[in-house]
This record gives C-alpha cells, structure tokens and sequence, in this order.
C-alpha cells in the first residue's frame, strides 16, 4: 500500500517536472524564434556593423600639366594615421601609448580627437597627416604586437607642388572642406581646393573617393578586405602656363630683389602664360593639412603672401595710364598722331598750374614723342580734350574697369572714374580739373596687374579686349579636349593710325631714347612702358613718417613684342622698387625666354646678381610733379598731388 | 556483472541522444577554435574517457555504488579541500588538480556523488514522508561542497547543487507547504543575500543583465554580443565556420560558455530546434527512467543527476542568448570541458544504469 502510494506520489511529481521541462524549453525555443527571425534584420545589421569597417579611398586629385605637357602638381603617398575609436576599449590609452610611440604631445592628441569626439565611431580621427617613415614603422610594429589594433596607417595621395612655392597664387591650394563647404557632393573631411585654379576648377580636379570594406575581428583588427571600390582620379587639367615663362618671370623677381607681380598673356588669345605674385606660401605646407603656426604666420605676415597680388591688389597705374588716353583721344577722333603739343615744362588747366616732370619742358612733342618721353603737359592736354567720362570709356575698352574674368577666385575690380561714378559714391559732380590728374594715371584710378595685362593685349592686338584665362585643355578621361575659351570681352577695332602710333611710340620707350631701354632685345622689337604707382601723397608721406609703413613707390612696367604682330604681352609690378625701369630686366628676361624657347634655343640664363648696384639713373617717372599755386580762383578740389 | 540480457535493456535511444549531442559540441568547438586545435583533440580525449566512465558506472549495479556513496562523497570532498589549498589557480580561481597532462577539476564529480548520497539517504529511508530532520541532513550534505566550491570562487558549480538536493526531496515526497515556506524565505533573503553575501563583481553581473546598455564596454559587452550573435543567425544560420561573431571574437569563450549562441549563429534556428529537441528528449526520457526505476533509490538517482544537467542546459541556453546574466556555466555535453564531460557521461552512465536494471532484483 504504502509502495503504491508512493509510486504514485512520484510518478505525479515527476509529471510535475516533465510539465515544467516542456514549457521551459517551449519558451526557450520561443525566445530564440523571436532573435533569430522576428528580430534578424536589427541583429544582423549589429553583426555587420560589429566587423565589417569601411574605409574611404582618398581619390588623387588630377594632374595639372603645363601648355607643353609638363608636369606640374602631382600627387605623392603619404601616410596618415588616425584612431577608429569603435572597438576601443579604453581611448585614453590609445591616445597616451599613439602619442608616445609616435612621438607627439599628449595633449594635442587629445585635442584632436576631442574635436572629432560627437562623430560616429567607426568614422577614423586623424591624428598625424603625412607621418613621417620612422613614425609609420614604429606604429605598424606596435599595431601587430595588438598594442594598438584601433589604430588605422592608411596611405593617401597627397598634392605635390613644384619647389619654390612656383606660381603658387595659380595653383591655389587645398584644405579640408569646412561647415560651408559640405554637401553638393562634398563629404565632411574631403580635401577641396581653397584658392587658385585648384577652388575654380575643383569639380573637375577632386575625382571621386573610392572605399575598402574590411573585415576586423573583435580588437578592431584587419582580418581580410571584403570588397573594394577603386576611387576615380581627378581628371587631368592642362593649364596655359608656361612653366619656363613661369619660371622665367620668378627668377627674375628674385634676380631683382623685389616683390610684385607680373602677368604674362599671349594677346592673340588670352592665354595666361605666367602669372606672379610675390611673396608667395608654399602650396606644400597645406597639401597634408596646414598646422596652426604656419597658418597663422602666413595670416599675420605683413608682406600678405597669401594675397594674389595680380587679381586682387590695387595700385595707381601712373604713367602706363598715358595710353588709355592717347588710345581714347585718336579713337574718338579729337586728334591725330601727329597732334603737336608745347611742352614748357607745365601747364594751367582751370586756374591751376599742372607740372611735367622735365623741368625746361619737352618743347614740341607729337603722340610718339610723348609716348617715348611721357610727356604730362601732353597728356593734360589730350585728358582735357577728352573729359573723364571718354577716358573712362576706353579704360573700359582696354579692360582697366571691373573684373578681367580671369577664371581664378576672388579678382578685385579696377576702377576708373567718371561723372556718374563720382556722383554715385560721394553725390558730388565731377570737377573737370580732376580729369586733369586722372589723365596721367593720378586720382582715383586703381588698377589690378592682371587688368593691366589686359590693356596691353588689347593695344598689341589692335582692339580685341580677351578674357585671360588659365585653363587650356581637360582630359574627361578620353583624351585631351580644349577648353572651350572665355568669349572675347569686347571687340574694337582700333583705327591702323592708332595702332600705329601707339605702337611706335612705345617701341621708341624701350629702344630710342625712353625708359624702358633696359628690356631692349636687338632684333626683338620690344615694346613697352614704365609707371609708378604712388604709395602716398607727398603730403601724406610727412604725416606717415616714422609708422614702419614702407612707402616707397611702385614699379610699373607695361609691355608687348614684337611691335608687329605681338605674340606676348604682359606686365611687370614691381613693390616698392620705385622705378618702374627696374621691372624692364624681368621682361626682357621672360621675352628672351619665350623666343629661345619658340626657336628651339637655349633657355637664357639670368647673370648673378651684380655686387654693387649701379647708379641710380634719372626717372622722369619718380620726379615729382608739383602742383603750383592757383592761377585763378578755380574750386579748390584738391586733385591728389604726387609722383608721376 | 555484465549480464547478457540486460544489454538489451540498454536504452540506445538516449545513449544515441547524448552522442549526437556530443558531436555538435565538437563540431562547434571545432569550428569556434579555427580548426583542428589543441583544444579539440582534449574534448576528443574528454568524449572517449567519459564514455569509458559511462562503461563504468553502466557496468555495476548502481545501488552497489549507493553503498558505497558515503565513501564516494568523503572522498570528492576531500578532493575539494585538497583543490582549497593546492589546486592550480587559472582565470583567478582556484578549481584544478594539476596532473601534468592535464587537469581535473572536482567539482565537477561533486553533483553525481550527491546525487548518489542523497538518493540512498532517501531511498533506504523506512519512513514514508520526509520529515524536517531529514530536509535539515540533505540541506547539510548539499552545504558541504557547495560552500567548499563557492570559495574557489566558482559559484555556478556550486549553485548547480541545489538543483540536485531539490529535485531529491522533491520527488521524495517533502511536502508543499515547506516547499512554499522555503521559496518565501529565498524571496526574503535575496536582498539580503544581495547586500551581504555576493562579491562586487557578481552584483555586477546582475545589475548589468538588467540592463546592459550601461556598461557596453564592459560586463554588458557579453550579453550584448551574445544577443548579436543569435540574432544574426537567422533561421538558417550562417554557415558551419562562416560565423563572425564567434569566429572574429566578438563573443569570448566561444567554444566554452557560449558555444550554443555560436551554434545559433552558425546553424540558425533551425540548428537551434534540433540541439533544443535533444535536450528535451535526453531530459524527458531520463524522467521516465525515473519513472519506471525499480526502486526509490534508483528514481532519486536519475532525478539528483538529472537535476544538475537539466539546470545547467536550461541557465546556459537562456544566458547564451543573452536572457540571462553571464555567470561561467559551461552547458553540458557541448561546452569545452574535461572533467565535466567525464562527470556527465558517468552519469548518464547511472541513469542508464538504473533503467537497465529495472528488472533485477
């Protein structure tokens, strides 16, 4: 009895278990069905994201090649190192032991990755961009010893520029896309271009980043490539620089001993052929990230050698101001070239007393003579004739209003005046006497390098005012194309008279007896025109005195060759080297260049600098041009006093 | 001693349960471990010593062993405190004999010896209920080696006592009313217990399982991963060897504690319903042995090793998919494992023992 009962209390109890054994296990099974199916896809995608990490392919930015094909920015391996923080464990660590094995400052470590730190995880923080080989190698031996398994040394191009910082200001430079900058295409951390040819034509030069899926096991190391997308290169851009002219117009820069500008254009076309400005960066020091002390050195340099002075610094033109207004005079037919002229050594326009330059006067001067000798009393005369507002019509014409359309950013505007201009800045009419001044390049007149270039292409080829442009051909990947040119600004047809004279008259400045003998090539037929470009009035010079502002004058020097058929043309600033004639040498060396080269000669060669500078020679430029006492009681309008 | 009628009585179905179980362990030890490994070859090692002590404890009558079970018992106890003072510490306890070669863990022998005591201690016992006297002798047995082996540390093994002494007394008749006040006194003590008597690390562990998100890095980190690791299985799984998740060692120990969630991963769930339905099926043909075992001693038996396995299959499946907090519970027949790979089949031994013999006098 006893054993029956107890038989039976057990086989319940065990019924109990098998019960519980079954619903346990049905829940069991219920729960895995709710993982493994119901809730799969979140999971999966958690796997896939646990080990698989995508990393970005930098594309090479494109090529830029010279006119003749010669290489000028390329792209270089560099090593960039940075933290994937997603599988760190302890990021303090990483940062202490990156910093110590590559040698840096704990602290800026962890600056850097502080900066990045709201940026999701898998995304790498760079830390050292263009690592040097030691740093590399000590990196990749700590990574294997799984030291540093979270931290990624991925090879990336980088631009390579020529050395000497060469055409840098053409160039450009690039730079991480910043808040403004991303989206249409651009990712947050791409590399953009910033400035020059490089921000212009960015599109085309960036190419598309390519990426690597890997596989990384648990400590965040690499296991084996799952798939990868091959980025697409920039395309290849051919600029219409000239490397030798390029270098030509530097060397001579240096070989002179002064900052500046040039701006070199085949007149046919508009073609840039070099473009200059001086001091230049070095396009090197931003290519793998600029650091904070060279940036801000270049921001406070007070030399600016992040400005293009060719587009974006403005000067008074001075003397080479002349032509606009014998180009405007013959064109609007008020004279003819044999229009003579009594120079006594001045002259009085509207009560006032207007200096040349020569004391005892050029005596009679017809528009060549006056070209040659740049004869003020002339040239008031011929501005008098005109009024502001015809001067300002052909200073449009030859391109010294507004923007050249250089395809290159950030171009300031040239600027005449005239009677509407006047009356909408200041509300004032214009008073005739200030024609006076404008006409020899006084005043308001503020010119760019790059505009002056552009009225001596449009006076050596007879009218056509061309878009100077820096693009000459893009290879879309099946083989070069020419950029289609920037239309032609505007088309006058100069009367042959005109050409004439003006091109005589300018040729007479550089081989009879002008100023610009120092850019004479027998054989050559160089033409051309010094200017100074006043830094400040003589008035303001007193009052300046002992600021540390450096105020000597500017150089100008304006020129074309040959004098038939110009092939190039282009224009020499010189900062503060006062005479304009110092700019000669540097054409003369960059048109020497252009025709050795044309002819298949060797290149010349710049002679050492001379140890003893010569004498100072006289510049009818420089002389001050003193503005006499009112001869009448004309209205005191002040017109600037100053240099000629 | 090996009578030739009663290999016929030899319950092949879950003998052929257990092994296919243990082949799936070694398929995914073998797949966890990137081939053929040092650990592999121990658990080969491990499979066939076990059968041998399956052999072993199939071949003698098992109330010969509930005679001797008291010596059993002393000596694994002794073993126990022999491991206290001298055993090989690894992973910061100290659970292993050092035999060279290799090394036995106690522990693990504690469970069948119990099993053994309590079910003879019970068995032979003349009185018809189970009165307080004998719950507070089982509750002191159990407390024995399960204190000796919570001071390793090694709390899992030893939590896996209670199930045997419980499954004991329960089916030995002790009545629902002290069945009801015990689990009263367990919901009252576990604050308690809490504040007192669990180390930093285990409050931890349960205070992360309930909500891992707090310590991702950390002790969530497992639980979390372990979860990943189900889910992305799917329900065909992602390939024998073709795991991430186990193979990249986003999970650890996978071949150890968490080698159901790489099966999961790797097989899917279907892979899980046919490892699941072994389970049961070992689970629910050892209750009928107990069922249909000739004695008492022999049913408390099959219930005392059934209730250690059955607890720790149940805990590891539920922790391997991240529904339970991580605590070191290898699940038996699959998980890496010596010493409990031994101790398991020995004592499958006794349950086909006790359902071998039910025809015996």
């Amino acid at each position: 009895m006893a054993l029956t009962e107890d038989r039976r209390r057990i086989a319940l109890r065990l019924m109990v278990l098998q019960v519980s054994v079954v619903v346990t296990f049905a829940a069991l099974a219920i729960s895995f069905w709710f993982l493994q199916i119901i809730q799969h896809a979140q999971y999966q995608e958690m796997a896939d994201n646990n080990h698989q990490r995508t990393l970005a392919l930098r594309a090479p930015r494109g090529v830029l090649f010279d006119r003749n094909g010669k290489v000028l920015v390329e792209n270089r391996h560099s090593f960039t190192v940075s933290i994937v923080r997603e599988h760190t464990k302890d990021l303090d660590r990483t940062i202490r032991l990156l910093a110590a094995v590559a040698g840096l400052d704990v602290a800026q470590v962890r600056q850097i990755v502080g900066r990045h730190r709201g940026e999701p995880t898998y995304r790498p923080i760079v830390v050292i961009e263009d690592a040097s080989l030691a740093q590399v190698a000590a990196i990749t031996a700590r990574r294997l010893d799984f030291e540093l398994p979270d931290v990624v040394v991925e090879q990336v191009p980088t631009r390579q520029y020529p050395t000497d910082a060469l055409a840098a200001h053409v160039f450009g430079y690039v730079g991480e896309a910043n808040e403004a900058q991303i989206g249409n295409g651009i990712k947050s951390g791409a590399i953009i271009g910033q400035s020059g040819v490089e921000r212009v034509y960015n599109n085309l030069l960036m190419g598309e980043d390519g990426a690597r899926r890997v596989v990384v096991n648990s400590v965040g190391r690499e296991i084996r490539t799952e798939a990868e997308l091959p980025p697409t290169e920039g395309r290849r851009v051919q600029l219409t620089i000239d490397y030798d002219l390029q270098k030509a117009a530097e060397d001579g820069f240096r070989h002179a001993g002064f900052n500046g500008s040039a701006v070199i254009l085949d007149p046919r076309n508009g073609e840039v052929l070099s473009l200059v400005s001086l001091p230049a960066y070095d396009p090197n020091d931003f290519a793998a990230g600029i650091d904070a002390t060279t940036w801000a050195s270049l921001n406070n340099d007070a030399l600016r050698p992040l400005q293009n002075r060719a587009i974006q610094g403005r000067y008074s033109p001075g003397s080479t101001f002349k032509l606009v207004v014998a180009t405007a005079a013959l064109e609007e037919g008020l004279v003819t070239p044999d229009f003579r002229v009594n120079c006594g050594g001045g002259a009085s326009f509207f009560g006032r007393y207007f200096l040349c330059h020569l004391k005892g006067g050029h005596g009679v001067v017809d528009m060549r003579q006056a070209i040659e000798k740049s004869c003020n009393v002339y040239f008031y005369t011929l501005g008098n004739m005109l009024g502001v507002d015809r001067i300002h019509k052909w200073a449009e014409n030859l391109g010294l209003v507004g923007k050249t359309g250089i395809d290159l950013p950030n171009e300031q505007e040239s600027l005449v005046p005239s009677t509407a201009w006047k009356l909408a800045r200041t509300g004032e009419k214009w008073y005739a006497g200030e024609t006076i001044s404008v006409s020899i390049g006084q005043g308001q007149v503020t010119v760019t390098p790059a505009s002056m270039a552009v009225m001596m292409a449009t006076i050596a080829n007879g009218g056509t005012r061309v878009t100077p442009h820096i693009i000459r051909a893009v290879d879309e990947g099946g083989g070069w194309r020419m950029a289609t040119p920037p239309a032609v600004a505007e088309q006058v047809a100069f009367r042959p008279q005109t050409l004439s004279a003006l091109h005589d008259g300018l040729w007479r400045v550089v081989n009879a007896a002008g100023t610009g003998r120092r850019a004479r090539i027998p054989g050559r037929d160089v033409a051309g025109k010094t200017g100074t470009a006043q830094v400040i009035s003589i008035q303001g010079r007193q009052a300046a005195r002992g600021s540390g502002r450096d105020l000597r004058d500017h150089g100008w020097f304006v020129f074309f060759a040959p004098r038939d058929n110009p092939e190039i043309a282009g224009v020499i600033f010189g900062e503060h080297n006062e005479h304009g004639y110092l700019g000669a040498p540097i054409a003369r060396h960059v048109i020497e260049t252009y025709f050795a080269k044309k002819e298949g000669q060797p290149l010349p060669v710049l002679a050492p600098a001379p140890g003893v500078a010569p004498a100072p020679e006289p510049d009818p430029d420089t002389v001050p041009v003193e503005i006499g006492p009112p001869v009448a009681s004309a209205p005191q309008t002040a017109p600037a006093p100053g240099t000629n | 001693m090996f009578e030739r009628r009663l290999y016929h009585h030899v319950d092949w179905g879950l003998l052929i349960a257990v092994l296919m179980l243990c082949a799936i362990g070694l398929a995914q030890i073998f797949s966890a471990t990137s081939g053929w490994s040092d650990v592999f070859e121990m658990q080969i090692y491990g499979v066939l010593l076990g059968l041998v002590a399956l052999v072993v404890c199939l071949s003698v009558d098992y109330r010969s062993f509930a005679d001797k079970s008291h010596f059993i018992y002393i000596a694994v106890v002794a073993l126990l405190v022999y491991v206290l003072f001298f055993g090989a510490v690894r992973g910061g306890s100290r659970r292993w004999i050092d035999l060279g070669a290799f090394n036995v863990q106690p522990s693990e022998f504690v469970k069948a010896a119990l099993a053994l005591l309590l079910a003879k201690f019970f068995g032979e016992s003349r009185r018809g209920a189970v009165t307080r006297v004998d719950l507070l002798v089982a509750g002191a047995l159990t407390a024995v080696p399960l204190i000796i082996i919570a001071q390793q540390p090694d709390l899992g093994t030893a939590a896996t006592l209670i199930p045997v002494a419980f499954a004991v007394v329960y089916v030995a008749g002790m009545p629902m009313r002290l069945l009801g006040a015990l689990a009263l006194v367990g919901l009252l003590a576990a604050p308690v217990a809490w504040k007192f008597a669990l180390q930093d690390y285990q409050r931890e562990r349960i205070s992360t399982f309930l909500d891992p998100a707090q310590d991702a890095r950390g002790a969530g980190y497992q639980q979390i991963q372990a979860r990943i690791t189900v889910g992305s299985g799917g329900l065909w799984g992602k390939g024998f060897t073709e795991g991430t998740q186990g193979q990249l060692r986003f999970l650890p120990v996978a071949h150890n504690d968490f080698i159901f969630s790489v099966l999961a991963e790797e097989q899917g769930f279907a892979g899980v319903i046919v490892a699941l339905g072994l389970y049961l099926f070992v689970i629910l043909r050892s209750l009928e042995s107990a069922r249909l075992a000739k004695d008492r001693l022999g049913a408390y038996l099959v219930l005392g090793v059934l209730a250690s396995f059955a607890f720790q299959v149940i805990y590891n499946i539920t922790m391997s998919a991240g529904l339970a907090p991580v605590k070191g519970l290898t699940l038996p027949l699959m998980s890496y494992g010596g010493s409990s790979m031994i101790a398991t089949l020995a004592g499958f031994g006794l349950i086909l023992n006790v359902r071998m013999r039910r025809f015996t006098n």
